[in-house]
């Protein structure tokens, strides 16, 4: 007999909540559960991001064996790049190891999983998914199914808004649907697994963190806002406990996040910087840029130019080197002293009041097993992520309070939660210290295979 | 005709997709439901879904507006 698994993701939970009196307060249903079980601090991967972690995660691979590196990506020379999907995980997922042993899985939400893949189970894709107009299931009439007994899917929301009482009845409503929709599922299916991710925590977060995270530094309470980040738990909570009574008493219950949130100090702007320090060369002139302009290809004077940036929750910095790049500037012999150089240059950027940051400049070599794919020449976490690096140009700092692309509260930090509750008490409870995400995989497959 | 190969179902499965097409019609054969599921399933060339050009763009711009990228 394998072990039956529920596991509820909730994309970008932190330990300082779950594991908190914040998480007595607002999950008081799902914190009587972790109480129970045996819990662990999740490292995330680097980077800590919605993709790849969750990838990371159900393959046990880390993002460079997977050669999945964020949501876009760059093939060598070229200045464009593309959007990873579900084509772009070849490792053997959790379900296609349950499948293939002839247990059924349900999925919901994971991302990337559009476009869908068959599975023996069923399956509905994630936020990825270009719109609902799309073949967004496994098998694909389950759609149809799906929609008529809990309405239209809802992939996401645009959070990047001042109109915040808007954002914040879009997401209510995106919530409500993704329960309704798991809760049909997860009660009408047959399964052995089931993978519900929400990512509605997660925009919660970033729309709304700063009315709820009395220690971040733009900290207001506001009668509306200061409720949505409470109200997104407290429904979920009280989902799952209705839910929960549904399920077979030995269903094992696995709560888990992918990384986890903190309040974002700013945005530094990366390619504004590499300009100053004569790494980014443009052929226009930058102060005549509006604020927030894109770097372009033609912009660039790509004979003077040695690196240029992406910005997001990390940045990828890319060296112009010869032979590589379209009209590469860096000769291959001096590739090695230009990264260090490069390297140590990032490491030493300080704060806006000249404060020191602890930022780290990686070499994706360093830090997996394998690189594959098309990874980039440094990944760069600026103050160990509290400052956002931001790719756009225009601005007469380098230094935002805000994002460079709208309004954003939150950053991403390393620590998720990851807890397992076995109503059989097969698995010891309590405190477990730290399990990386990578390793999760191989815990539920002894989880799922273990004899009661 | 294209050619055909050999499969083995569960013949309890096998009896209920029987029983279901001499009761429900709309095929002769279980050969054919099963044919026409697996079809359907896995769709055709063409129809598997494929992120499009104009899809990934769709994709690229929800992105953009999240701050992923």
């Amino acid at each position: 007999m394998t072990r039956r698994v529920f596991v509820l993701g909730l994309d970008s939970l932190p330990p300082s909540v779950l594991y908190t009196e914040l998480g007595e307060r607002y999950f008081p249903y799902i914190s009587g559960l972790v109480a129970e079980s045996q819990r662990y601090i999740m490292r995330s991967c680097h980077p800590p991001i919605t993709v790849p972690a969750w990838m990371t995660m159900f393959t046990g691979k880390t993002p460079g064996e997977l050669g999945v590196y964020g949501f876009r990506h760059r093939r060598p020379g070229e200045f464009s790049y593309y959007i990873v999907n579900s084509r772009s995980i070849r490792a053997e997922t959790i379900w296609d190891w349950a499948g293939k042993r002839g247990l059924r899985v349900g999925l919901y939400g994971v991302p990337p999983t559009y476009p869908p893949k068959p599975v023996h189970g069923f399956m509905v894709t994630d936020f990825t998914t270009p719109g609902p107009e799309k073949p967004y299931t496994f098998p694909p009439w389950l759609r149809k199914e799906l929609e008529a007994a809990t309405g239209p899917t809802r992939f996401d929301i645009v959070y990047r808004s001042h109109d915040k009482s808007r954002v914040a009845r879009e997401l209510l409503q995106m919530l409500d649907n993704h329960l309704r929709q798991v809760e049909y599922l997860a009660t009408r299916k047959q399964w052995d697994i089931f993978i519900h991710v929400e990512i509605s925590v997660d925009r919660a977060h970033h729309a709304f963190w700063r009315y709820f995270d009395k220690t971040h530094p733009r900290y207001e309470h506001h009668p509306e806002y200061s409720k949505v980040v409470p109200e997104v738990y407290r429904r979920i909570d009280e989902w799952f406990e209705k839910l929960h009574r549904k399920l077979p008493r030995d269903t094992v219950i696995v709560i888990v996040s992918d990384h986890g949130i903190k309040a974002m100090k700013g945005a530094f702007l990366l390619n504004q910087w590499l300009i100053e320090q004569g790494y980014l060369k443009l052929k226009v002139d930058p102060a005549g840029l509006k604020p927030g302009t894109d770097l372009r290809e033609d912009m660039v004077d790509w004979e003077h130019t040695i690196a240029w940036a992406w910005g997001g929750y990390y940045s990828r910095v890319f060296i112009n080197l010869k032979g590589r790049e379209k009209k590469g500037a860096v000769e291959p012999k001096y590739y090695e002293e230009t990264l260090e150089q490069l390297r140590r240059d990032l490491e030493k950027i300080k704060g806006p009041s000249n404060e020191q940051w602890l930022n780290k400049a990686y070499r994706p070599a360093e830090i997996y097993p394998e690189v594959n794919g098309d990874p980039p020449d440094l990944m760069l976490y600026l103050d160990d992520l509290w400052w956002r690096p931001a790719g756009t140009l225009g601005w007469p700092t380098n230094y935002l309070e805000e994002n460079d692309r709208g309004p954003d509260d939150a950053v991403h930090d390393w620590h998720g939660v990851y807890t397992v509750y076995d109503p059989e008490e097969t698995l010891e409870k309590g405190n477990r210290g730290e399990i990386r995400i990578e390793k999760i995989r191989s815990h539920l497959e002894q989880i799922i295979t273990q004899h009661k | 005709m294209a050619e055909k190969v050999t499969i083995a179902i569960s013949k309890e499965l096998y009896e209920k997709a029987k029983q279901f097409i001499e009761e429900q019609g709309g095929f002769n054969t279980v050969e054919e439901l099963v044919e026409f599921l697996l079809q359907e399933a896995l769709g055709t060339e063409e129809e598997t879904p494929e992120m499009s050009k104009e899809d990934e763009e769709k994709v690229k711009e929800r992105l953009r507006a999240l701050g992923y990228i």
